[in-house]
């Protein structure tokens, strides 16, 4: 099979408008007719489901949660990138697109990314008029503030609660449409299964996590939007929820899974700091704005930080990127973290972090700004350590974040599987090897809200002509009961080790090898180590409780069982790619002072794998740079 | 869209609340007659009393008073019997006194003891006075009611002076956290005006219940 | 360290449920409260137990999943911080911590400390938005939000709808949650064209929902995770009444 990425004609700033006059439309009462299944309700599922739900489809969306408004992008704290130029600091569309290409280390497509830049003003404007409270200026006009990798001010920010600022604006749309009756919401619904007829996606198999039913929806296409998978590490700055069981199951069904291997570290988190913890606290990386990043140049230094004098702090950031300094993008801060951790030179009680200082920020702009700027992100670091920041510095470290990559999809945002449809964290579109901060938002609102609602008629109109699918056709059966024989098996295994056993397990192992830094030796040793733990977790978990009653150690072990042969595909994709580019380093290729060395002769291209019987097929869909030349990322 | 139940029922409390206080101000006020010495306060009082008793407007005025009153305890109960039904289950261990006043808690206890004030009080006065029940009240050389005289006697009966000067106490807390949360359920959301009729409140409570308290005592010493 | 947990375990919305006592051993100071469970869930599964439902997610205190009665306190004995921010150094060696769901008519029990919450879903329905719909907005910068409007904007909207309020209020009232986000929308030149209609049905669903009346007793903004003040109440009443004599 041949990947066509489908992107359509013309100069780079013409394509998307191009692609909109090319595209097949539907008559409105034609749009009645027809069904669409969004999976997750996050900014680019609900955003998804909303607008197709205002368009005139009739949309039904799931989540795990016991509410739309739970989903992840709550989480993120920073900003929404957009190419405004309010700051008339030279910031432009192509700048946004140079910016986001390069900070993904070029392994992206470039229609795609420039799409992204394009769209990214009008999403402000959208989001404003849905009464997002953005940070705003004395004159009533909306304030900027820079991110990682980025040399100008694009960011757009609501206090350190933008994502859960975007997402209420999403899920208030949400529900206008299901008042109005086009939405159906279905929480704590989990998707199970994928169900493909004639090779076209045509409905899913739900598990109702309250009764523990079986429930099949048929529609005539079906968007995924289920975000990142990051929780293969275990600690991760995701939520204890997000899995990557919805991709895996398409994959599974035919989806081509893209660049798996792409996971971003994010360099400002809070420190592990004990076996039994569950979850890495994410500290926007908006600190790093006006926190400065250091470490002892002692090693194993014990003094207190306010102790260390001046002279005697590596702000390591500051010396190595001194262009960027502090705001370099986040696989190289992370790198750099690890690399002055691994030398000893690692704070606190397990020397595993590094200090995120403010004190010459309060002392340039007074403690009040920093409040106004920082407030609640400070207020919950006090919460969670009882630290007080504006007194000494933090202590972070890096921890598993985003995952770049995802099911692989085509201009269209449709995946190998003609009608499934795969929007924001949980595709591999935009962010090539790396995602530049506060571009996160901005993927899964754009994705959902104006991109797939503009591209699913071209698909739809086809559909219209056929027979509209119905749960009782064989190929649900059949869905229905490989779930169910899944459940039983689990169930069945009646073993004498926890889930979290094994998720600890999973997660050290791919922490260790796949993750800041790869050997081939290391990936080799850790396919093998996850094969071990895969068998171990089939024949000696255990799980209590039936299928039939609200189990959340039952959900967790359908999750771990996916995502511990997503964390074999990972590991192969990242064995296969003989360079480092993005947050995927691999130790034999770096230059002499540690800096990431790309091969673009050999691996210009996307990496898209096919599901082959527990073994998987590699394809390429070449990347071509028409309108950029290849560069070594520097920050120096 | 019809009327908002919960919103209706609790600005007819709040306003009936605010009214009843202002009709304590008066209360007070007149009752500080009775500090002065016998012979000026008994003519005073009892010719302010028959005043009230004969002037039209001040008629209309007591009509709205007995319907505040009214209005004021059906609603209060009608609004808890509501709220208990919202939260039928209680938690085992509830610390709400770390999160919340005990006034604020429990202005139902509160309001239902101070119900049972106002009983007695009527008993005492109104139903002599107004409906000529019990033992008649006499007149003063003026011919009007000697009205100082059946306050007089009573609060030189040691237990209606502490059945009196306790249940002040009620009154004082449910006039504290009454007055307060009355503004806000009225609308009045200005930041610092809250913080001032907070305090306002407060001192307000105390005047309130320092007036009525004490006058008792000060009529039985006297 | 050691604590003894006093756990509600309720099998289902028609089960009765009791008080089950759990004493747990090694847990540390660094582990949060749900960790501290998790660490419990375990044991009860290598015991042949069934484990005990909770509620959680992010576990970073935004999403606002978590929430449970904690040593008679909603979210535990802070102020202002969810059950996920809560770690065990706020308790001693030997505890004895009891853990109930919140407790509300509008919220029933459907297993252990799960409770459904879905009420809130049908109140933001009624009108926690701006009926513009996606592609038909006006240049972001055209309208002038005047920074302490958005400021203000921003404190209300700052709600995670986690239902502390509800849990902790003894009316069992839904008034800061539903005060929060009209005075949100309502206080934005966005959302002044709907003014009237969101104040009237969005606390007319709050009173179908079966939710008390406000008392003020002040509780919930001390439980609230934003601190999310209770003037604003005040504020949702005065909207009340001036869309009764305006809308």
């Amino acid at each position: 099979m041949k990947l066509d990425a489908k992107v359509p004609e013309g100069r780079l700033e013409d394509k998307w408008r191009n692609y909109q006059v090319q595209s097949q439309l539907i008559n409105p009462a034609n749009k009645k007719k027809l069904n669409v299944i969004v999976v997750g309700s996050g900014l680019a599922g609900a955003g998804a489901a909303s607008t197709l739900a205002e368009l005139g489809y009739d949309v039904k969306c799931f989540c795990y949660q016991d509410s739309a408004r739970r989903a992840h992008s709550v989480a993120a704290q920073g900003g929404i990138n957009a190419a405004k130029n309010y700051q008339h600091d030279g910031d432009s569309v192509w700048r946004m697109f140079h910016d986001t290409l390069k900070g993904g280390d070029f392994r992206s497509r470039e229609a795609n990314t420039y799409r992204l830049a394009e769209l990214s003003a009008p999403l402000i404007d959208h989001y404003v008029q849905q009464g997002v409270p953005f940070a705003r200026e004395y004159g009533g006009t909306l304030v900027n503030r820079s991110f990682g990798g980025v040399q100008v001010q694009r960011t757009f920010y609501a206090r350190g609660q933008t994502g859960q600022q975007l997402l209420m604006a999403a899920y208030a749309q949400l529900y206008k449409m299901v008042r109005a009756k086009k939405v159906e919401m279905f929480p704590r619904s989990e998707m199970l299964d994928l169900v493909v007829i004639n090779g076209n996606a045509k409905g899913i198999v739900v598990r109702d996590l309250i009764t523990g039913e079986l429930k099949r929806y048929a529609a005539d296409a079906v968007v995924l939007a289920t975000g990142g998978y990051s929780r293969v590490f275990r600690l991760s700055t995701l939520a204890i929820g997000c899995n990557g069981s919805a991709l895996w199951k398409a994959h599974k069904k035919g989806a081509f899974f893209a660049a798996p291997s792409f996971t971003q570290i994010h360099p400002t988190a809070l420190p592990q700091s004990s076996e039994a913890q569950s979850k890495l606290t994410l500290m926007s990386e908006s600190l790093r704005n006006d926190g400065r990043i250091w470490v002892p140049k002692q090693q194993a230094d014990t003094r207190k930080a306010n102790d260390i004098p001046e002279h005697e702090r590596d702000y390591y950031l500051e010396r190595r990127y001194p262009s960027f300094g502090n705001l370099a993008p986040r696989d190289i801060a992370s790198r750099a973290a690890k690399e002055r951790i691994d030398a000893g030179y690692g704070v606190g009680r397990l020397k595993n972090a590094v200090y995120l200082d403010f004190r010459h920020a309060i002392e340039k702009f007074g403690i009040q700004t920093i409040k106004d700027r920082y407030g609640n992100l400070f207020a919950m670091y006090k919460k969670i350590t009882g630290i007080d920041a504006y007194q000494e510095p933090m202590q972070i470290s890096p921890a598993a974040h985003f995952s770049m990559g995802g099911l692989w999809v085509d201009y269209e945002l449709m995946t190998t599987i003609p009608g499934l449809y795969a929007v924001g964290e949980c595709n591999f579109s935009d962010h090539g090897a790396n995602r530049l901060g506060a571009n996160s938002l901005l993927q899964a609102s754009v994705d959902g809200y104006f991109i797939l609602p503009n591209t699913i008629n071209n698909y739809l109109a086809n559909a219209l002509r056929e027979d509209h699918p119905t749960t009782e056709h064989p190929a649900f059966e059949e869905a229905e009961n490989e779930v169910r024989l899944s459940i039983n098996r689990v169930l069945a295994v009646n073993g004498t080790k926890t889930v979290d056993h094994f998720h600890r397990e999973l997660g050290k192992i791919m922490w260790q090898e796949c993750a800041m830094s790869r050997t081939k030796e290391g990936l080799q040793k850790a396919i093998e180590q996850i094969k071990t733990v895969r068998d171990a977790f089939w024949n000696d978990v255990k799980v209590t409780g039936s299928s039939n009653e609200l189990n959340t150690e039952l959900e967790k072990a359908l999750r771990l069982a996916d995502f511990i042969e997503l964390g074999i595909l990972m590991c192969t994709d990242a064995l296969q790619r003989d360079e480092s580019c993005g947050a995927h380093f691999r130790e034999e290729f770096q230059t002499a002072d540690g800096e990431a060395v790309r091969v673009d002769e050999d691996y210009s291209y996307v990496s898209a794998w096919e599901y082959n019987a527990g073994d998987f097929k590699l394809h390429k869909e070449a990347l071509a740079f028409e309108y950029i030349q290849l560069s070594v990322r520097s920050y120096k | 869209m019809a009327l908002n139940p919960l919103f209706f029922r609790k600005t007819i409390i709040a306003g009936t609340g605010l009214f009843l206080c202002i009709f304590l101000i008066v209360h007070l006020s007149a009752n500080c007659i009775l500090l002065l010495p016998e012979e000026t306060a008994r003519g005073l009082y009892n010719s302010y009393s028959t005043t009230l008793r004969e002037s039209p407007l001040i008629k209309l005025v007591a009509y709205a008073l007995y319907a505040s009153i009214l209005l004021h305890v059906v609603y209060a109960l009608l609004v808890t019997l509501q709220n208990r039904k919202a939260n039928p289950q209680k938690y085992v261990l509830n610390r709400f006194q770390e999160n919340s006043t005990w006034t604020s808690q429990n202005m139902g206890l509160i309001g239902t003891m101070i119900l049972l004030f106002i009983v007695v009080h009527l008993a005492n006065f109104w139903a002599r006075i107004k409906l000529g029940m019990g033992e008649a009240v006499r007149l003063d050389a003026a011919g009007n009611m000697d009205v100082y005289e059946v306050t007089s006697s009573l609060f030189h009966n040691i237990y209606y002076v502490i059945f009196y000067t306790v249940l002040v106490i009620p009154l004082a807390l449910h006039l504290h956290h009454g007055l307060k949360s009355a503004f806000k359920t009225l609308g009045f959301y200005h930041k610092k005006g809250l913080r001032i009729i907070a305090k306002v409140a407060l001192i307000y409570a105390i005047i309130m219940g320092a007036g009525f308290g004490i006058i008792p005592f000060i009529v039985y010493f006297k | 360290m050691k604590v003894t947990f006093k756990i509600w375990r309720q099998e289902g919305p028609k089960d009765k449920g009791a008080i089950r006592d759990y004493e747990v051993e090694g847990l540390t100071e660094d582990m949060s409260f749900l960790e501290a469970l998790d660490h419990l869930n375990e044991l009860l599964v290598l015991n042949n137990e069934k484990v005990i439902a909770y509620e959680y997610d992010c576990r970073e205190g935004i999403c606002g999943q978590c929430g449970v009665f904690i040593n008679g306190r909603a979210h535990g004995p802070h102020d202002n911080m969810t059950t996920c921010q809560l770690h065990m150094r706020s308790f001693k060696e030997g505890d004895t911590i009891v853990v109930e769901p919140w407790r509300a008519a509008s919220f029933p029990v459907i297993k252990d400390l799960v409770v459904d919450r879905s009420a809130f879903d049908r109140i933001i329905e009624q009108g926690a938005y701006i009926s513009a719909k996606t592609g038909a907005a006006p240049e972001a910068n055209a309208i002038p939000i005047p920074k302490e409007m958005s400021d203000r904007a921003m404190d209300a909207a700052a709600c995670i709808g986690c239902g502390a309020c509800v849990a902790t209020c003894k009316n069992s009232s839904a008034a800061l949650f539903t005060s929060a986000k009209i005075n949100h929308l309502n206080g934005l030149p966005q959302g002044y064209a709907e003014q009237h209609k969101r104040v009237s049905e969005m606390t007319y669903q709050m009173e179908i929902e079966g939710f008390g009346s406000c008392t003020f007793t002040g509780a919930c903004e001390v439980e609230c995770p934003e601190g999310i003040s209770i003037i604003n109440i005040a504020e949702m009443n005065a909207r009340l009444t001036k869309s009764r004599i305006f809308g």
